[in-house]
């Protein structure tokens, strides 16, 4: 019957964005019955030094799903296999395995979310958190001096970050690009903000 | 022969807490014993063959003991052991686990002084020292022990409630351009990168710029 | 971070290293019941290795952890396997940055840091295997330390 032979998973892919990875795949599709699926990955360390070893993902075996974070077990700049294989009752497919290998340095990174406030003299920009691995390199520049640029890394971005402070009524321009340390690569530019400083010398 | 029968209940949560590498023992009395129980202490060296007691822990009826002296050696790791005793009966000796005082220490806020004119804050940081015998041995700054240390300063404007945030390798800040006659609320935090290491923020130093000439 | 290790100057990060070891330090130290020797920093400790041996004896380490330890290591527990494995393969990328300096002779080995390593070695072997290892796992923030003085 249905048992006696399941498929494995096909259509096995990597999605990574922003340092974060998931394995998917299109379900077994058996009438009648929940098929559950199991995750194993392959690191370069287990492929040369321990015996092709596979090291399961406890949170996505047996589960339902067609999708498995693998964010905390791709932790190393190194070629990683991935496999999947449905399971239905006692009976296992075989595995399905993703094509080639997935190193995270390929991830794709996109530019920061960036907000520029000026606030009277100040220069203040706040940047979504891209998670631990981030850090982020703004760009600012008082516009029509675009040689002089200055910048700084920002590493926590718990909120409104301070960078400089204006000259009166001049206007500024901010931009910024992500960058991962561990991978050692940076996100396009963010579109550029301009900002204009309170105008009057005396300040208030 | 005297000889102690160890069947009292053991000390609980033997533990090292260590701030700014002052390296204090606590744990918890036995469970069910009342008044008049007795510890002893003693602590090693990991990699090291021996158990040392400590004297001035010998026979104390409180429930820590500071090893700072003993253990104030960053590159080495200890433990460190309690026995409790009481009415001729004793606990099994119970350890703590491995304790680094590197990354295993919480480091203190750092001091926070603010001064200010009618239109600018200085601010200036000072990490706290590691934990030293004596007034007289000489101090330590955690920022020789940590040299990636950095500083995140938060500055408050009372009026507005509006807050900044400064990340800043050196210990000095000067916030230009505010408005005068306004108070202003600055605290910092240290933050180590590796070992991962954060202190809580200072409390927070207010302070007023002077009012426009 | 820019590490300098003698005349080697490498770009890494060991906070991931670190993190995960950080996650599991508790589980494998409580595996290693022997407080007496250790692995890395007795008789001798690491900490007074010559700056100028620090790149030798930085990749003799991460070899040794490669080669040795990691595949000793494998417990009952999924999640402390799976800590392991991303603090074995980080290991490799590092390597790979030392041993670049290897191959550009920045990385020399001189007596002092033979012989150490040596001792290390002789730490190693004597212990039975899985309890050398086990030990070498819990010692790596002995390691980490050392390093990290080098940024």
């Amino acid at each position: 019957g249905a048992e006696a032979f399941l498929p494995a998973p096909q259509n096995i892919s990597i999605l990574s964005t922003n340092m974060k990875h998931f394995l998917t795949w299109s379900p077994v599709i058996v009438q009648g019955a929940t098929v559950r699926y199991s995750v194993e990955f392959q690191g370069e360390y287990e492929r040369e030094h321990a015996n092709e070893s596979w090291i399961p993902i406890s949170e996505c075996s047996l589960t339902t799903a067609t999708v498995c974070n693998l964010t905390e077990d791709i932790s190393a700049s190194v070629p990683y296999r991935l496999r999947v294989r449905a399971r239905l009752g006692a009976t296992s497919s075989p595995w399905g395995t993703l094509t080639g290998f997935f190193n995270r340095v390929t991830t794709s990174l996109t530019p920061p979310v960036l907000k520029v406030v000026a606030d009277g003299h100040h220069l203040l920009v706040e940047l979504a958190d891209m998670g631990p691995s981030f850090q982020f390199r703004v760009l600012y520049w008082k516009k029509g001096q675009a040689s002089r640029v200055k910048h700084k890394v920002l590493r926590e971005v718990s909120s409104v970050v301070h960078l400089d402070t204006m000259e009166a009524g001049a206007e500024y321009c901010v931009r910024a690009q992500a960058h991962v340390e561990a991978i050692n690569r940076s996100s396009s530019f963010s579109p550029t903000q301009c900002v204009r400083a309170r105008g009057d010398t005396s300040l208030w | 022969s005297g000889e102690l029968y160890c069947s009292l209940p053991n000390p609980r949560n033997v533990r090292f807490e260590s701030v700014n590498m002052k390296n204090v023992l606590h744990w918890s009395a036995p469970e069910g014993t009342g008044d008049g129980v007795l510890y002893k202490v003693k602590y090693s060296v990991y990699g090291v063959g021996k158990w040392i007691r400590k004297p001035e822990c010998r026979n104390i009826n409180r429930t820590w003991c500071d090893l700072s002296s003993e253990t104030s050696d960053y590159e080495e790791q200890y433990y460190a052991s309690v026995k409790a005793f009481l009415n001729g009966m004793c606990s099994d000796w119970m350890e703590t686990t491995r304790f680094n005082p590197l990354t295993d220490t919480k480091i203190d806020p750092p001091m926070v002084s603010v001064s200010s004119t009618d239109k600018s804050l200085s601010i200036t940081l000072t990490a706290p020292e590691k934990w030293k015998r004596s007034p007289e041995e000489e101090s330590i700054s955690l920022l020789q022990v940590y040299p990636g240390l950095q500083y995140n300063v938060s500055v408050l404007n009372k009026k507005t409630k509006k807050r900044w945030f400064f990340s800043i390798s050196n210990n000095t800040l000067v916030v230009p351009w505010l408005e005068p006659g306004t108070a202003y609320c600055v605290s910092a935090q240290i933050h180590v990168t590796t070992p991962l290491l954060d202190s809580d923020f200072s409390k927070e130093h207010c302070i007023a710029t002077l009012k426009d000439k | 971070k820019i590490f300098h290790l003698g005349a080697c100057r490498v770009s890494m990060s060991t906070a991931e290293i670190r993190a995960g070891f950080t996650a599991i330090k508790a589980n494998i130290q409580s595996r290693d019941p022997i407080r007496t020797l250790s692995i890395l920093s007795h008789p001798q400790s690491l900490h007074k290795v010559k700056s100028s041996d620090r790149c030798c004896v930085a990749h003799h380490l991460f070899t040794f952890y490669v080669d040795k330890v990691f595949k000793h290591c494998r417990t009952e527990d999924s999640f402390v396997n799976r800590k392991i494995s991303s603090i074995a393969n980080s290991f490799l990328s590092v390597r790979r940055k030392l041993g670049q300096c290897h191959e550009q002779n920045n990385c020399v080995c001189g007596e002092e840091s033979t012989e150490k390593f040596k001792q290390i070695l002789a730490n190693y072997e004597g212990l039975n295997v899985t309890s050398a290892a086990m030990k070498s796992l819990g010692e790596l923030d002995i390691l980490l330390d050392w390093m990290e003085k080098s940024q």
